[in-house]
């Protein structure tokens, strides 16, 4: 008794959390969007760039959710798996209206020269940001600049930056490999920092 | 091997801020951000970025979900009296 970590109680309440949502316990799926509903619209949001679509999205999204509960196996947690619907179906929309923006050539290794010493100077901030920009303004600016981020730097630094998924859960929620998300939010992060400093790297 | 070239540094820089770098890497890292002005701004930069990317939060939306779990509920128990027909 009592020897249960954190970890393993964590666990064993999101079991009986899908049990409810399985057995279609309204008050277990209404919980769950109260937990989860805003933070997913928020991420559908920002990836879409359109509230009205991304509501759309998310309704569609969670009632597909609903329908598919049976499925969940608890591969993942519960919170990969909500991000995977919302994401692939944002991401189905996305290419369907041909926005989707792909992630350029990495820039990082153009900055440096054959024996990895910067090529020129990293230049200070100018661009869309200022150094004297106070916090408020800068932070608008990194809200607005993520917004613009190609999909593939946006999905990862939503989940990872704004919305706190771990390393696990966002290889989960985007179905890729565990091996990957370390350089793929080293690189989302290089460029949302170019793009705030206006740096062309 | 003490000495730590620039372009390596800049792809340390998430180990490091995630707290995921070796004390021996820290070392380094820090050692070499004290004698290279570009890699120290580069990572000044880098930083505050990322710590402003984690206050972009839904304060810029507006926070009313209400309608968006109405009409997901309504979905959910028109499901339900299907399933029961
Ligand atoms: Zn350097």
């Amino acid at each position: 008794m009592g020897g249960q970590s954190r970890q393993q109680q964590e666990a064993t309440a999101e079991t009986a959390q899908v049990d409810a949502l399985k057995a279609g316990h309204p008050s277990a799926w209404r919980d769950l969007l109260s937990c989860y509903g805003p933070s997913l619209l928020n991420y559908a949001t920002r990836m879409l760039g359109d509230r009205g679509t991304a509501e759309e999205i998310l309704q569609d999204s969670l009632v597909n959710i609903y329908r598919t509960i049976d499925r969940f196996e608890g591969h993942c947690s519960l919170k990969s798996w909500l991000y995977r619907g919302v994401h692939n179906r944002a991401i189905d929309e996305i290419r369907r209206r041909k926005r989707y923006v792909d992630v350029g050539e990495d820039g990082l290794e153009k900055a440096f020269d054959d024996k990895g010493q910067w090529k020129h100077d990293c230049p200070g901030w100018d661009g869309f940001a200022a150094k004297n920009f106070d916090e408020k303004r800068l932070l608008t600016v990194v809200g607005e600049q993520m917004n613009r981020l190609p999909h593939a730097h946006r999905e990862v630094l939503l989940m990872k930056e704004v919305e706190g998924l771990c390393a696990t859960e966002i290889c989960a929620a985007l179905e890729i490999s565990p091996g990957n998300p370390r350089i793929r939010i080293h690189r989302a992060r290089a460029a949302l920092r170019a793009a705030v400093v206006g740096d062309r790297l | 091997m003490i000495y730590l070239k620039c372009s390596k540094v800049i792809d340390r820089i998430s180990d490091i801020i995630d707290g995921q770098a070796s004390l021996f890497v820290r070392m380094r890292f820090y050692g070499h951000l004290m004698i290279c002005k570009n890699c120290r701004r580069y990572f000044n930069q880098f930083k505050t970025v990322h710590e402003l990317a984690g206050k972009v939060s839904s304060d810029d939306l507006p926070p009313d979900f209400d309608h968006v779990m109405a009409f997901v509920m309504d979905e959910i128990e028109k499901q339900d009296e299907k399933k029961d027909v």
